[in-house]
């Protein structure tokens, strides 16, 4: 999981250093973080509808 | 000059820019102060944080991308969307954690403040943030002027600003070192066990008031009097 706090770094340099990537590279950790959460999405929810 | 005029006068131009520079300070700093409230229950109580926490944590820092990147780069709509989006992700992360401790009689994960649990109070805060969001996005006059960022905004504001800049991007480097310890490079376990704390006072003191706070503003003012040196072209106005 320390790969999306390593990626929101590399985010972080690049807005410091205003490279055209940081945009691209936010939404890319996003969608890593929502995977992250899928595949931690193991228990079933107590929900009896 | 009426009511209108008046309004319309103070709310666009380059003080639009200035206002809403400030709001976006304000909104880093409030980020910062819950994040810095779980960074105390972490390292000053003992309580390590879950997967879904770091989940959590990971849709906070993301939400801050949207202000640095409007003080840095100046007031953009795109900066507003990151930050919707972030506030998105991490929200699925706050319901699916309330939703795992929704049963009646559930104690839910970790101690409640106020009442409410950790990821409750996250989802409060990533639902506040999206509305917030789409109510700058309604005006559209910071849009309107080419903000080049607080490069060239008035040296006190901006080492406010870059104190808050600072400060964010340090506790990013403390939750991702943080989390080696705990989970190495691959998936965190789902119930961490919990390390000795370094107390109520010390934690506070530890994470939020001598070391990060004071070690972002000395860098915001080394900054701040780098960018005073380099100077200002004469047509910037805020």
């Amino acid at each position: 999981m320390v790969s999306m706090f390593v990626l929101w770094f590399i985010v972080f340099i690049g807005v410091f250093l205003r490279k055209g990537w940081v945009i691209p590279l936010t939404l890319v950790t996003l969608v890593w973080t929502l995977l992250l959460l899928r595949l931690h999405m193991t228990d079933p929810l107590p929900l009896n509808f | 000059m009426d009511v209108k005029s008046a309004v319309d006068t103070t709310f666009s131009g380059a003080n639009a820019v200035r206002i809403s520079r400030l709001i976006n300070v304000l909104a880093l700093f409030a980020l910062l102060g819950v994040l810095a409230g779980s960074l105390h229950l972490q390292f000053g109580i003992g309580e390590q944080p879950c997967p879904l926490c770091l989940i959590q944590r990971s849709g906070m820092i993301g939400l801050a991308v949207g202000p640095v990147m409007n003080l840095m780069w100046g007031i953009r709509a795109s900066h507003y969307a990151l930050s919707i989006l972030a506030a998105m992700v991490g929200a699925a992360g706050s319901i699916r954690q309330i939703l795992l401790h929704i049963e009646p009689g559930d104690p839910g994960y970790g101690p409640a403040i106020w009442g409410l649990h950790l990821y409750t109070w996250a989802l409060i805060t990533f639902v506040i943030a999206i509305i917030g969001c789409a109510v700058m996005l309604l005006w559209d006059a910071p849009f309107q002027e080419k903000d080049q960022g607080i490069r060239y905004a008035k040296s006190w504001f901006r080492v406010v600003a870059l104190t808050a800049i600072f400060w964010a991007f340090a506790y990013l480097v403390i939750i991702g070192i943080s989390v080696i310890p705990e989970c190495g490079l691959g998936m965190c376990p789902d119930d961490p066990s919990n390390i000795a704390g370094v107390g109520d006072f010390g934690g506070w003191l530890a994470v939020l008031s001598v070391g990060v706070l004071a070690l972002a503003f000395a860098l915001a003012v080394v900054v701040n009097q780098k960018l005073s040196d380099i100077g200002e072209p004469a047509d910037v106005e805020y």
